[in-house]
């Protein structure tokens, strides 16, 4: 498949959505992309940032979402064209920046903002919809219907942006971002970037070049005027369109992706004469007229969109400003239970719902097609629960965690954060993960807990957070605690990448987005000054790090930090040879017997190891096993073996 | 031996939680799940086993039958109500001027140990050991200077079990171990009906059984050791026989004494449920004597401990006097007040005198001992 920079105008290409906003937003002719990893967004900057070199532009993993919409900023104030991409989690941790940046307004270069949403939260902690962020951001939103539109608006929007001199935003959702299809390309731009922040000195005539939100409310009325020109634009974007007969027994209204599904239904349904799809393009502000046109094709209205009733809600709105003598159409979609305010919609779902309103009989698939399904993959998948690779430096610590809290006795628990050892909340990690929130919210959760001293919690509290996460979005939780003395132990798991989202670097890794060496921001060099008592373990040696971390739980005072230093077994897999090769004596083995009770296919559950039923022992799955030899040193019976490979 | 259905769920509820472990260290160290750690038996993750727990069958404080493990090792039923079954009773102490020096008493025991070593009879010991911190620790000594290094005590529990049940199932090593009576009973409950997945338990060719009228918490009592003492320069705890009732700690420079009384609320609260002072189904059990400093009381229980005592007399190992007449009988007073006491304590947690917890005493001896 083509590189994102490919110069073939006019050829089509296959793109996943992600590389079609990229290659949309090089059209376009941005100088700088900035991002934060985060499922279903990252192959935006992954994509820009390896072709930056080529084409001339800068690209980075940014510490964390708002300063990569800062540094975005920053860019458009100098004249740069400038692109910031993140999840919907990302969303708010960029709003505060947001809520000041249409105030003040973007510079002179169009500042183009892509959220990437993830319905049924697939790759999430939770399945914000991001679109009503909009709303109250009171700047432009567009959604792309499929690949090319991904591409083509991405393009446009940096136009729009710069002509209103507002940040527009770009909503995607997994199922556009990570689906690939054909889009045929448009000419790069050979462009001379030259970046500067122009000031304007003579004080006598004018005030100087500022990028500040007062006076607020003048502000505002002048972002309401840009959104007024943004709707006199939309009215006739060719993003929105109508398909359908003149007189239609239903109309749909839908957006991104559904308007795929809502197709798929009327054509299984076989009734394209007689249901109308009203797909729009530009959600915020409404094309107000370019709507209202349409409503009055039918009696009734059904809204197929995902997550929140953003379209229904805001056409309701807008309903409910028709003079009087229009007759209102009846409305249907999540309001009136027709489609699920939650989670992912499919065609299916579209074509109940479609069924229902106009009283067909829905055949639905088979009733016993789901299980003849589960029973035709189910020979072919193996049988075991979601867990972290073979070799995974997480299982081993969370392991010395799960002993030294039990060892320690005060029924201490751990709170967690984001990432792959999220997991840890299942078998995976030993069910030691008790809560979960945002990105940096189990430090935060960990500092109220660890002050409760007073009345009478004794209960030792262990937050873990990912490497990627600490720099994220840990290091003031940290600090708190260390200045209030809350009373946690903060581990960190450093595995040396943002391992969940792809193997992104961050500051403690030592190489930039665009493949350049930089200075490693060292997490034990930052805790230590900060006054934390830090212990650096390896995570692979269980006695070791589990008595380190008993030493740590049973001293009282502020929060202290262990760290567990083990590369992403994905990662060093990739760079060198495994390290042992492992195996079962089996005459060792006692399997279920008293004294094991099949210890390590029962609660270690590496999938590296199975358990054989003919023979009641357990083995090693040699193409599974990565030879990190962990298992070796919890088997009670010495059955398992390592060798140096 | 009762038919038992239980695992280690039971251990925690009817045991650990209930206050009745006296750490004696049998559930540890023979699978991954029960871990002694300051203290404490802690479970580390859920053992669905229920019909083999080795865990709940060792424990001293789960069913003991006292008939069936005394027929196995003395041939004869449990009707013993003082000190247990007896071939001799005698007051001894090493001639081993370094023995004697570093002894809490006579230095019996090291001096037996030593020889059976140093002869070849026995290839080690499991011993309680001391940590830097004055923690007791489990300590498997294979030579005579490994046993010199383990002398005196300290009065706290040590899981000295879970060393037994740690040794490589295939070892071949002839060992003695020096236990206090409940683990002398979880040993004897093994002989009884030997373990599985463990080293054989015939390999234990010597049980000497200490006098013991309560064990300290190695974790409370430690804690308030550290809080009032240099635990670093301390080189011999001891309670002085009554009436002194004192705690002494030495250092260099001579004695700190705390009152018994201030020390008894660090006693482990299983003890008061504990029948046993005599450790009764030892090899050989090893005391003190009461206002003769220096001695031990010894009582030879086994044809393998009368073996052993013979060969010390005969090499010039010990030596060897009759136990005043007045010092058995208060030994038996002694041994048969905590036997008492226990009994009441039990019966007023079982709520029947029918219901004697885990003791399985014939119904003839506790209706004797609860009169």
């Amino acid at each position: 498949m083509a590189s994102i920079d490919i110069k073939a105008p006019g050829t089509s290409q296959l793109f996943i959505g992600n590389e079609a906003i990229a290659r949309g937003a090089l059209e376009a002719g941005i100088g700088f992309a900035a991002a934060y990893p985060g499922t279903p967004s990252s192959e935006i900057l992954g994509s820009l940032a390896q072709v930056a070199k080529n084409v001339g532009i800068y690209a980075e993993w940014s510490i964390n979402e708002i300063v990569a919409m800062e540094a975005a900023a920053g860019a458009s104030y100098a004249g740069i064209r400038a692109l910031a991409a993140m999840k919907q989690n990302g969303i708010n941790v960029v709003s505060d920046f947001l809520s000041n940046l249409v105030m003040t307004g973007t510079g002179k270069a169009g500042l183009v903002l892509v959220s990437c949403d993830d319905p049924s939260a697939i790759s999430s902690s939770n399945e914000q919809d991001t679109r009503p962020v909009a709303k109250w951001l009171d700047i432009p939103l567009v959604e792309p219907g499929d690949f090319q539109e991904a591409k083509d608006m991405t393009k446009w929007l940096f136009d729009l942006a710069e002509e209103l001199g507002t940040v527009c935003m770009l909503r995607s959702v997994t199922r556009i971002a990570h689906a690939r299809g054909n889009v045929k390309i448009g000419e790069l731009p050979k462009k001379q970037f030259k970046a500067r922040f122009e000031q304007i000195h003579d004080l006598k005539s004018v005030m100087p070049t500022t990028y500040i939100p007062m006076p607020s409310p003048f502000r505002h009325f002048l972002l309401h005027m840009k959104l007024d020109k943004a709707r006199d634009k939309f009215e006739s974007s060719s993003f929105n369109r109508y398909v359908g007969p003149d007189k239609a027994d239903l109309l749909i209204v839908t957006s991104g992706s559904c308007w795929l599904y809502s197709q798929d239904a009327v054509d299984a349904l076989n009734l394209r004469d007689k249901v109308g799809i009203l797909k729009l393009g530009t959600l915020w502000p409404l094309p107000e007229k370019f709507i209202a046109q349409y409503l009055n094709k039918s009696d009734k209205v059904l809204f197929v969109e995902e997550i929140d009733p953003f379209i229904e809600r805001s056409i309701m709105e807008l309903a409910g400003n028709f003079p009087p003598d229009i007759k209102r159409p009846i409305f249907c979609g999540k309001r009136s239970g027709h489609l699920n305010a939650f989670g992912e919609l499919n065609p299916d779902m579209v074509i109940k719902a479609v069924s229902s309103i106009l009283g067909l009989a829905y055949q639905s698939r088979d009733s016993e097609y789901h299980k003849k399904a589960e029973a035709l993959i189910k020979s072919n998948v193996p049988d075991r629960t979601m867990t972290f690779c073979a070799g995974c430096p997480h299982r081993a610590t969370f392991w010395s965690i799960k002993n030294a809290l039990k060892l320690d006795g005060r029924e201490g628990f751990v709170t967690g954060d984001i990432g792959c050892y999220s997991m840890a909340l299942g078998p995976a990690g030993f069910f030691q993960v008790r809560t979960m929130h945002c990105m940096g919210g189990g430090a935060g959760v960990a500092n109220g807990l660890g002050k409760l001293g007073q009345f009478g919690f004794d209960q030792p509290i262990i937050a873990v957070v990912g490497d990627s996460t600490f720099y994220h979005a840990t290091i003031p939780a940290l600090i708190n605690g260390i200045y209030n003395r809350s009373n946690f132990i903060l581990v960190i798991l450093d595995n040396g990448a943002t391992a969940m989202t792809g193997f992104q670097p961050h500051p403690g890794t030592g190489m930039t987005a665009m493949g350049e060496p930089t200075q490693i921001v060292s997490m034990e060099a930052l805790c230590r000054a900060l006054g934390a008592r830090v212990e650096v373990c390896d995570p692979f040696d269980l006695k070791s790090t589990t008595s380190t971390l008993l030493n740590i739980m049973a001293e009282d005072g502020g929060a202290k930090v262990a760290i567990m230093r083990r590369k992403c077994e994905l990662v060093r897999a990739k760079q060198n040879k495994a390290p042992y090769k492992v195996h079962v004596d089996s005459n060792k083995c006692i399997g279920e017997a008293c004294g094991c009770d099949r210890l390590c296919t029962r609660i270690f559950l590496c999938p590296g190891l199975v358990w054989d039923k003919t023979t009641g022992k357990s083995k090693i799955d040699e193409v599974i096993c990565s030879g990190c030899g962990v298992c070796v040193d919890i088997c009670p019976q010495g059955a398992i073996v390592r060798e140096a490979a | 031996m009762a038919i038992i259905a239980k695992g280690c769920k039971e251990l925690l509820s009817e045991v650990i939680e209930k206050g009745l472990c006296s750490l004696c260290g049998a559930c540890t160290g023979s699978c991954p799940y029960l871990t002694y750690y300051n203290g404490r038996i802690a479970l580390l993750d859920n053992c669905s086993r229920t019909d083999e727990a080795q865990c709940y069958e060792y424990c001293p404080r789960t069913f003991t039958d006292m008939n069936a493990i005394s027929e196995k090792i003395f041939g004869k039923p449990y009707m013993e109500y003082e000190i247990g079954a007896v071939k001799q009773i005698i007051m001894a102490r090493a001639t081993d001027s370094t023995i004697i020096e570093k002894a809490q008493y006579g230095g019996a025991v090291t001096a037996l140990l030593s020889l059976a070593i140093s002869e070849g009879s026995l290839d080690g010991a499991i011993l309680t050991g001391t940590s830097d911190d004055k923690t007791p620790i489990p300590f498997l000594a294979q030579s005579v200077a490994d046993v010199l290094q383990c002398t005196g005590s300290n009065y706290m529990a040590c899981p000295v079990l879970g060393s037994y049940n740690q040794l490589p199932n295939d070892s071949h090593s002839k060992l003695a171990i020096v236990a206090m009576p409940c683990q002398v009973s979880s040993i004897a409950k093994m002989k009884l009906e030997p373990p599985d997945n463990r080293v054989n338990v015939d390999n234990i060719k010597m049980v000497i059984g200490l006098f013991c009228t309560w064990a300290l918490s190695p974790d409370r009592f430690h804690r308030f050791l550290k809080e009032n003492i240099d635990l670093a320069k301390v080189r011999k705890f001891d309670i002085p026989p009554p009436p002194a009732n004192r705690f002494d700690v030495y250092n260099a420079k001579g004695v700190t004494s705390f009152p018994l009384e201030q020390i008894r609320k660090f006693t482990m609260p299983a003890c008061a449920y504990c029948i046993d002072m005599t450790s009764e189904f030892a090899d050989i059990s090893v005391g003190s004597v009461e206002g003769i400093d220096g001695w031990n009381t010894v009582i030879v229980r086994t044809d393998a401990g009368a073996d052993l005592i013979d060969k010390a007399k005969k090499k010039g190992k010990l030596q060897i006097e009759k136990l005043p007449e007045s010092n058995l009988q208060h030994l038996k007073e002694a041994a048969l007040l905590k036997k008492r006491r226990a009994l009441s304590e039990i019966v007023k947690r079982s709520g029947s005198r029918d219901n004697l917890l885990y003791l399985g005493l014939s119904v003839e001896l506790a209706k004797k001992l609860l009169s």
